[in-house]
């Protein structure tokens, strides 16, 4: 829409040097004053265009960025001109360079390379977006579930960034990884976090132990059925991802682990239960943990409806656990029985689509904590065979960070 | 507080009671049938799903056990029975279940709106009070850092005062570097982030992190580029500038969007909207980071409630993933935000063993450029709390008294 404008000042990819603006049109509509680049090398040869104010905020140079710090100068910003306007412009093409000198005096530089990644064509964002922000997710049902499963070698992940970066790569993609062959050891998921990063520390402290425990005061340290939840729904800040070491399996039928895609049933019941689907969207929950550990006495609660949605409608977030659910329930009175209703059809279909397997001593368990539900069967322990899991988590924030890391480090070699 | 005017309710309306079934489904409960109080109606399902019975609630654990494979949502009440000596109600259900619930628990969670406000802003999380910079005064209480240390009731007023105005002073601290780690730990513990647990603020030349220089650092907020930022800044001044510099400046964001929302709707909705690229690409102790986190400078939850706001100029990319017809206009209703926030902020200088304590969620702080010199130079030591982690201290210092 903009390439139509006459206005426009249009840098054409030839040799400098190029003509002067013609600043008197371009003064007349301040609203699309675009900076258009002829790119010989872009997909198709489309045209670049960059708002001139956009890089005039981003200028590369010394007294505007700060190169040791990544990082842009702000002083700029202490009396921001937003009616700053190009004064003269010029590519070289051998040196691949946009030349700009400003209406305020300033003169700028930017490298093609550096502005072809930062291209505001649909195209070009939707792929930064979603090949390096955030790998998109594809949702699974319980009966993909055998042919998304992977499994990764512990040893290959704590020694090649190779398998560390397809291992997270998984993990955001599809929201489950299975890890084998780890030592069993008490400092396995210390050892991997740090690969990645660092754990996530929450009131039951960095690493927990789920196991048996008579009078225990979190309901998953009981040998009963672990009913499909999502961990800590009470927080805010939920912890992102779940890993799960298993030290000793249960020689009993139980132990079985269970996983859902909560984001899938979430599909199911935005396409076939559409009413129920807005009221899991739309009615807080509160969600509680009352207790101690050690010493830590805690009362957490996060009010949050069950399925998280952007302003986009995309999902960020599942919230599910029977025991979590506060008793407290703060919704007007009308929205109670059908807030019922819709959850006891999520949990039905959560239940028809979950996979369900047992691990084995050596394995690591890792998944997505805002978007898969996961449980266990109820199981019995002996004196020679006591169940034993080690758990930690880890957060999207740090594993995103390295997983993009990663992927610099592999487009540069 | 809310717990404590409970408690006296409570009392008073024991030795009356009276419950009927309604409508089929749900349950009336009245208190004190001859004093004309109203009543309180309890949706059957509800009931039924919170049987305090140990077979449907595991009390050590304070949870749920009720078994959902087999929840059946069109549950009713049969019969109902209220025992007055007792303050309780029975109910028989359609399952074949029996519950007893107590008053005391029935009003606790009672469907009431002015019930359900009380109990969200005394003690979910207390109602936020936005406030302008020449407020300032006003607003930023002082507290003794060893009575916070030593004392529940001012550990209790300090975490209050930081929750509804956003930030709190404590002073009289020590003048070592275990300050901000004893004071995390008297609420819950650190929130670790890319940069470690506690940090050190002073001037490092080539430093990797633009907060590391001794330049003016511009109002802002810490790390915008996570998804789950770090909720309450705590600054620990050791040794403070003897230069003209190092003011601290503060301003309260919520307030500076209140102005937009009221004189500039155009900015405000573009703000609120527009989602920006936040990030920091680095390495700290030789790991590598690259955050990125998107999203708008002033968040909305979805009753239009303030939950976050992201500013930082060094902070913000040169990617910015919007199309582009927004941007030109995001840049004009940012640099309106901007001029705003600066006009508005209040500047002071904390001295050596003040600790600032601040919620960075919501204010922005910054600091004007010093100079060091070999006897003196800027010290200060820095780290975080979450804010789950602070409310849920908050709530178990006020449930104690009705404990008791």
């Amino acid at each position: 829409m903009f390439q139509a404008d006459p206005q426009l000042s249009r840098v054409p990819g030839r040799r400098q040097p190029k003509p002067e603006l013609d600043l008197k049109t371009a003064s007349k509509q301040d609203h699309l004053r675009m900076v258009i680049v002829m790119d010989h090398q872009s997909p198709g040869k489309l045209d670049m265009q960059f708002p001139d104010i956009w890089l005039r905020d981003n200028c590369r140079c010394g007294e505007c960025f700060l190169p040791q710090t990544m990082s842009r100068l702000p002083q700029l910003w202490n009396n921001l001109d937003t009616s700053v306007r190009v004064q003269q412009h010029s590519v070289d093409l051998d040196q691949e360079i946009l030349y700009i000198t400003w209406s305020d005096g300033h003169a700028s530089q930017y490298p093609l390379a550096w502005l072809r990644v930062r291209d505001f064509s649909l195209a070009n964002r939707t792929r930064y977006l979603s090949d390096f922000y955030r790998p998109e997710p594809r949702h699974w049902s319980g009966t993909d579930f055998e042919h998304i499963r992977r499994e990764f070698q512990y040893r290959d992940l704590l020694a090649s960034d190779e398998a560390l970066l397809e291992w997270l790569d998984h993990l955001a993609v599809y929201g489950v990884a299975l890890i084998k062959q780890a030592p069993l050891e008490f400092d396995v998921l210390r050892r991997l976090c740090n690969r990645v990063g660092f754990m996530r520390r929450t009131t039951y402290g960095d690493e927990f132990s789920v196991r048996a425990q008579p009078g225990a005061s979190n309901y998953a340290y009981l040998a009963a059925p672990l009913p499909l939840h999502t961990d800590m729904p009470y927080f805010e800040y939920k912890p992102g991802v779940t890993l799960l070491h298993t030290l000793e399996q249960s020689d009993s039928p139980g132990g079985v682990n269970l996983l859902t895609d909560a984001y899938h049933v979430a599909d199911l019941m935005r396409e076939r239960y559409p009413e129920q689907f807005r009221v899991l969207c739309q009615t807080s929950v509160d969600w509680a943990d009352i207790g101690h550990d050690g010493e830590l006495e805690f009362h957490n609660i996060w009010r949050a409806p069950v399925i998280n949605l952007d302003a986009e409608g995309r999902y960020v977030r599942i919230n599910h656990s029977i025991p979590q659910r506060d008793s407290h329930f703060t919704v007007p009175l009308e929205q109670v029985r059908p807030w019922y209703e819709a959850m006891a059809l999520f949990v039905r279909l959560a239940h028809e689509e979950a996979c369900s397997f047992k691990t084995t001593p050596g394995d690591v368990l890792t998944f997505n904590n805002l978007r898969l539900v996961h449980g266990r069967t109820g199981y019995d322990d002996t004196d020679r065979n006591v169940r034993h899991i080690v758990g930690a988590f880890i957060d999207w924030d740090i594993v995103y960070s390295r997983l993009r890391v990663l992927r610099n480090a592999k487009s540069i070699s | 507080m809310w717990i404590q005017r409970l408690g006296r309710a409570l009392g008073q309306g024991r030795r009356h009671l009276h419950a009927k079934i309604v409508k089929g489904t749900s349950i009336e409960v009245q208190p004190e049938p001859e004093s004309g109080a109203s009543s309180m109606t309890f949706p059957g399902v509800w009931l039924r799903d919170n049987c305090r019975c140990s077979e449907c609630f595991h009390g050590t654990s304070q949870s749920r056990r009720l078994d959902w494979d087999t929840f059946d949502t069109a549950v009713r009440p049969l019969s109902i029975r209220s025992d007055k000596a007792a303050g309780e109600v029975h109910v028989s259900w359609s399952d074949a279940h029996e519950s007893s619930y107590t008053l005391d628990w029935l009003r606790q969670r009672s469907f009431d709106a002015d019930r359900q406000r009380a109990y969200l802003e005394d003690f979910y999380r207390p109602a936020t009070r936005h406030w302008a910079g020449a407020e300032f005064q006003q607003v930023a209480q002082h507290f003794d850092y060893e009575e916070v240390m030593a004392k529940d009731a001012a550990l209790q007023q300090w975490l209050q005062a930081l929750a509804v105005y956003g930030v709190a002073l404590l002073r009289g601290a020590p003048l070592d570097e275990g300050v901000v780690r004893r004071l995390a730990e008297r609420v819950g513990f650190i929130r670790r982030t890319t940069y470690g647990e506690e940090f050190v603020v002073q001037a490092k030349p080539g430093a990797q992190n633009f907060a590391y220089l001794s330049l003016p650092l511009p109002l802002h907020t810490d790390l915008p580029y996570y998804e789950y930022k770090p909720s309450v800044n705590i600054l620990h001044c050791v040794v403070q500038t003897e230069s003209q510099g190092g003011s601290n400046l503060l301003v309260d964001a919520f307030h500076i969007a209140d102005r937009l929302r009221s004189d500039h709707p155009e900015d405000f909705e573009r703000l609120c909207r527009i989602p920006v690229d936040w990030n920091d690409i680095g390495s700290e102790d030789g790991r590598e980071f690259h955050n990125i986190w998107r999203a708008p400078v002033i968040c909305l939850d979805s009753e239009g409630k303030y939950t976050r706001i992201n500013h930082s100029v060094p902070q913000r990319d040169s990617h910015f993933s919007v199309p582009l017809a927004e941007v030109e206009p995001w840049y004009e209703s940012y640099s309106r935000f901007v001029r705003l926030a600066r006009d508005d902020a209040h500047a002071f200088k904390t001295r050596p063993g003040d600790v600032l304590t601040f919620n960075n969620i919501r204010l922005l702080h910054g600091r004007t450029g010093y100079d060091d010199t070999e006897q003196n130079s800027r010290y200060i030591v820095g780290a975080y709390l979450d804010w789950d982690i602070i409310y849920s201290r908050l709530r178990v210092l006020k449930k104690r008294p009705a404990i008791q």
